[in-house]
């Protein structure tokens, strides 16, 4: 409805309001924290945009299997692929395939969808996960196409998870008209407002079960967790633990986010090992769980979630002991280690729920066992400036709360950006760590693995190279007449096609 | 009186200009749009070439000429975040704020005059004390917090309202009626105020000796007399409104320019928040005029 | 008939000229409770800290959101803890001073650039006011909110920028009330009078037009109090004001907001402190304007008999 026809037709229309749940209802409304405010398939990997548009409307070449156990890559548009050489990996892709506008699937659709991700006409976010090597795709006929990486990259097949395939006829701008190969086509779509996607008659896979879905857009997480009680939505991905007080409607999940301290080695005193242990040794993490932070949340021992290969197990999280927090400052003290300057505590407002809370606790806890910790909470665009690199000039020693997300299921996605010493959030700059990046990023299999472990083993226990907390969870509050499970990829990722009706 | 808007009209012209230059540099000073678009890990060359594509390497002053050369074509440049022209953006969002604006003040106004001007008749009365109390009240509570609580009274708890959102008209009531309460309680004031002044004046005590008992003549000449503080009053209340009302659109999820400002603000999507403030600026100018000229009708001394 | 101006009355001494006042706040018992709370409120905001900021900020995390009414953890508790386990009156009273602070600043600030600038704009010639009333148009046609925003991201959120934000979004109101009712006022006939008998303008506007205004402007001031309470406590909701671990009332109710179906008394505490203040303000401004007024004042020097 235009907004100037409005008020006349709402006066008009009944008196009902949400949506009205008829027995034969397929639909499903999902009210969602942060505005879409693009459908563009090359911007997917945002998670605000990719909720909407991954696999729903655009669809990868492979897929990362996150139900069974998780780690594993399933075939979504290429039935297979094999490595044809080192650097080089071969993609067969599905037949009978066609776009929502008829159009059929084929090896060029691949390749133009590639150039356009990767083209500096258009600011893509999927380029970022290709940056830092050299892919040329190759087309060998209608159904399979090559890519060829320098320097190799063994998770080719991974990183085709992340490239939404447009046809091949898409201009290089923009669009708000978004064609895909996916089980559903954007319907409508009103700004600020909604979104609305219907389910397509030609889909080449199973059709789903439910046939349309509206996006509604609340900030407050009250308001979201209130429209599912009233009815008024079905599923809301987010809502904080707080307001998640219904057993029967709630559903806790990993969001695959992990909040840690990155700690500034370059400054003192936080160059010092004793007092990198002593920040450690001085937050009483299990106090957090259960309070100010959701039942579920995990103590972490890495920067990526337990589901990523390599994880570490044999580490443990430092205990709480305040004593041994102070005899260690102390010890450096001794050796002149200038222990009483000022640190500063950065967070980042509205970065998770509670994060106040939290900071203020951080904050508490540090000056209890005798650091001099200011805290300052920055918005996102201050925070970034000092989170990322070229850091201040004249900055204090920092410790800077963040989250980071990585549901990839491969490290390295995450260990160059912060920990190889020229990562742009890296804290630390230490021959060691970087060999062991470089090494793992070339390997494959049980190799990778093992090195990737040896990596979180060595930055957590010999370098404590920063302040692990946590790894977080999320709830979603669904409707009770949808069968339907939240998983760790539900941060980044809403499949219309795994939810089932009761 | 058309010398009056002719002069008003070029005088607007200079401070919208002088809002525009403002505007363009003190949101420029609060950061670099480059890095909250792109993701935290983007390469120096993805930064540099997202830069180069939005034009955001060129010097200010480079910018700003090309901004405001645009401008004068009316063309007010893209929203980097939505890639869609920004005054699009902008003028969808406004058309919810005016008819919201337009909803509450009409209501805010007839209830605030009334029951202002009713209490004013008997001073400390029972009345007078009641409305003054509970108005205050009203208009003493964060508006975030009425309206959390309306939502979870009248919402979940009775089911009589929609939560939130746009649709039917009864998505309105709780969104008028949070916005409601804090210009009605302000209005409500300066009403009484008024009204009480005017009332003990010489020019009723002079129609009283002169034996005019009937009270809506009195009253039809006081409120008269009143109007002019209640005017200014009832004017900035509707300017602010019409340049959004952030807290309540936020939490009702209602589409209106206010949120769309501070979320322009926080994206430093600056042409989106350029063209916000010329469009509710040309609204506010214009009701501003309007206002003066209700001045001029009430008042025959004041003259411009 | 000329309504003369108010002229203060200078023939009694300081200490019986007290007990006339003190006389006339106690005929209005509701102007007395207000201003004992609002001398509660600056005791509070002048010693609190003080005295309380160790209490206040203690964490206990495995005592949180303690309910209000039980005097099992010391005094403090009375009106319960708060997420963090920390007092909640404990953190009131030390709040106290910020949000005072904030409030007071941003509303003397603003009024008295506000007043002088409308006097100036009512009273001097046409161009200086068309001057300064595009200026007040610029600063209205600038959303509040939106300024206040940008001007925060510049500059850090500190008590004294909040003050400069708040202060900068709400000189206009003071502005245009003043200069409209200068326009009028000055055409009256006591204001006629002094100008053809000769009155020096400074005179004329502080002591025939000024002290007419005045009523009308601590009107406005006491509700722009709340008003400002409020934008501060806005500007809290959207992660912009004031930033932890510094306090206000705003804040609190703004960190409160989450909790109001489970433990409503994070938020209500602040509120009702953010009320009860406002609503003090506000009586009190009630009997300062009928003990300014000359043609009002009978009703208090009566003794509150009220006709």
């Amino acid at each position: 409805m235009k907004p100037n026809h409005l008020l006349i037709g709402a006066l008009l229309a009944s008196a009902s309001f949400g949506p009205a749940i008829a027995q034969e209802n397929k639909n499903v409304t999902v009210v969602l924290a942060e505005e879409t405010d693009l459908v563009e398939p090359c911007m997917a990997t945002r998670s605000n945009i990719g909720r909407v548009v991954l696999q729903n409307i655009s669809e990868t070449l492979t897929e990362l299997d996150v139900r069974d156990g998780g780690g594993g890559i399933k075939p979504r548009l290429a039935e297979s692929w094999e490595q044809v050489d080192d650097n080089t990996w071969r993609f067969h892709l599905r037949r009978g395939v066609t776009f929502s506008d008829g159009s059929s699937f084929d090896a060029e659709d691949v390749k133009h969808s590639f150039a356009r991700a990767m083209s500096d006409q258009i600011s893509c976010e999927i380029a970022r996960y290709y940056s830092g090597m050299d892919i040329t795709p190759a087309i060998v006929d209608e159904h399979t196409i090559d890519f060829t990486a320098e320097p190799a990259q063994p998770i080719m097949p991974l990183l085709m998870s992340l490239l939404t395939i447009v046809p091949s006829e898409t201009p290089v701008e923009f669009t708000r008209e978004p064609i895909g190969t996916g089980p559903y086509t954007l319907a409508e779509w009103n700004p600020g407002q909604n979104i609305r996607l219907e389910r397509r008659d030609d889909y080449w896979g199973d059709t789903p079960e439910v046939s349309g879905a509206t996006y509604l857009f609340r900030q407050d997480p009250a308001v979201r967790a209130a429209m599912v009680e009233t009815d008024e939505a079905d599923i809301a991905p987010s809502v904080s633990a707080i307001e998640a007080d219904d057993p029967e409607l709630d559903h806790s999940y990993p969001n695959s986010e992990t909040l840690y301290l990155r700690l500034d080695h370059a400054m003192a005193p936080l160059d010092d090992r004793r007092v990198r242990l002593a920040i450690n040794h001085a937050i009483d993490r299990e106090a957090f769980v259960g309070s100010l932070l959701p039942e579920g949340t995990e103590l972490a021992t890495a920067i990526v979630p337990p589901t990523t290969q390599g994880w570490n197990a044999e580490l443990t999280p430092p205990a709480y002991d305040p004593e041994k927090a102070r005899a260690l400052l102390e010890e450096a003290a001794a050796e002149g280690v200038p222990v009483d300057r000022e640190i500063t505590l950065v967070g980042r407002t509205g970065n998770y729920p509670n994060v106040t809370e939290v900071m203020e606790t951080l904050h508490f806890m540090l000056s209890d066992v005798g650091f001099n910790v200011d805290l300052q909470m920055y918005e996102v665009a201050e925070f970034e400036n000092l989170y990322s690199k070229p850091y201040p000039e004249n900055r204090n020693p920092q410790l800077v709360a963040a989250m980071h997300d990585n549901a990839r299921g491969d490290a390295v996605f995450s260990m160059y950006f912060k920990y190889h010493s020229e990562g742009r959030q890296s804290g630390i700059a230490d021959a060691r760590v970087d060999e062991l990046i470089a090494q793992a990023t070339a390997a494959t299999g049980e190799e990778r693995a093992k090195l990737w472990s040896e990596l979180f083993g060595y930055l957590h226990d010999d370098v404590v190279a920063d302040a692990l907390l946590f790894h977080m969870v999320g709830f979603a509050r669904v409707n009770e007449r949808l069968d339907w499970e939240p998983t760790i990829a539900t941060n980044s990722q809403l499949q219309l096609a795994d939810i089932a009706f009761e | 009186m058309k010398r009056m808007i002719g002069q008003r009209a070029a005088a607007s012209f200079l401070a919208l200009l002088g809002l525009v230059v403002l505007v363009f540099f003190l949101s420029r000073l609060t950061g670099d749009p480059a890095a909250l678009y792109l993701p935290i890990d983007a390469s120096q060359e993805m930064l540099e070439n997202f830069r180069e594509i939005h034009g955001l390497n060129d010097p200010l002053l480079v910018q700003f000429g090309n901004y405001v050369t645009d401008l004068l074509r009316l063309d007010f440049g893209e929203s980097i975040r939505k890639a869609r022209p920004a005054i699009d953006v902008v003028l969808e969002a406004f058309v919810w704020t005016l008819q919201l604006a337009l909803i509450t003040m009409a209501l805010v106004t007839v209830t605030a005059v009334v029951l202002g001007s009713l209490a004013a008749f008997r001073v400390g009365g029972l009345f007078d004390r009641l409305t003054s109390l509970i108005s205050l009240v009203g208009a003493s509570a964060p508006d975030f917090w009425i309206a959390i609580v309306a939502i979870v009274l009248f919402s979940v708890q009775l089911g009589w309202l929609p939560t939130s959102g746009t649709g039917s008209v009864w998505h309105w009531v709780l969104p008028v009626a949070v916005l409601f309460v804090r210009p009605f309680g302000l209005i409500l004031q300066v009403v009484r105020g008024s009204m009480i002044s005017a009332l003990t004046s010489a020019y009723v005590k002079t129609a009283r000796a002169k034996g005019v008992r009937n009270r809506p003549i009195i009253f039809v000449h006081t409120l008269r007399n009143a109007m002019l503080p209640v005017i200014t009053v009832i004017g900035d209340q509707a300017a602010a409104m019409l340049n959004g009302a952030v807290i309540v659109e936020t939490i009702f999820g209602f589409p209106g320019v206010g949120k769309l400002m501070i979320d322009s603000i926080l994206q430093r999507d600056f042409n989106v928040i350029l063209a916000s403030i010329v469009v509710t600026a040309l609204a506010i100018f214009i009701m501003n005029l309007l206002i003066d000229m209700a001045y001029a009708v009430l008042d025959p001394r004041i003259r411009y | 008939m000329i309504v003369s101006a108010p002229v203060p009355d200078t023939n009694h001494r300081p200490a019986q000229r007290l007990f006339t006042v003190l006389r006339m706040l106690w005929a209005d018992k509701f102007a007395f409770c207000a201003a004992l709370f609002l001398l509660v409120i600056f005791a509070c905001a002048l010693l609190g800290p003080a005295a309380l900021s160790e209490a206040a900020s203690q964490v206990n995390l495995r005592g949180r959101n303690a309910p209000p009414f039980s005097l099992e953890n010391g005094w403090q508790f009375l009106l319960g803890g708060d997420a963090l386990g920390r007092p909640l009156l404990a953190r009131i009273i030390v709040a106290a001073q910020n949000t005072i602070m904030v409030a007071a600043g941003a509303v003397a600030c603003s009024m008295v650039i506000g007043t002088t600038l409308g006097l100036i704009a009512g009273y001097a010639g046409r161009r200086v006011g068309q001057v300064i009333m595009r200026l007040a148009d610029i600063i209205m046609s600038f959303p509040s909110l939106l300024l206040a925003v940008i001007v925060l991201y510049i500059l850090a959120p500190s008590v004294g920028n909040l003050i400069i934000v708040l202060a900068i979004t709400r000189i206009p109101i003071y502005l245009r009330t003043t200069r409209a009712e200068v326009l009028e006022i000055r055409e009256r006939m006591f204001v006629q009078a002094a100008r053809v008998m000769g009155a020096s303008t400074p005179r004329i506007v502080f002591r025939h037009i000024l002290p007419v205004i005045v009523p009308t402007l601590m009107t406005i001031a006491t509700l722009d109090f709340a008003f400002v309470m409020l934008a501060e406590s806005s500007l809290s909701f959207l992660g912009i004001g004031i930033q932890p671990p510094e306090i206000t009332w705003g804040l609190m109710v703004s960190q409160g907001r989450s909790y109001l179906t489970t433990a409503w008394w994070l938020a209500f505490w602040p509120g009702l402190a953010i009320i009860l203040t406002t609503l003090s303000l506000n009586l009190l401004s009630n009997w300062l304007r009928t003990a300014l007024d000359p043609v009002q004042r009978w009703r208090l020097e009566l003794g509150g008999k009220k006709t």
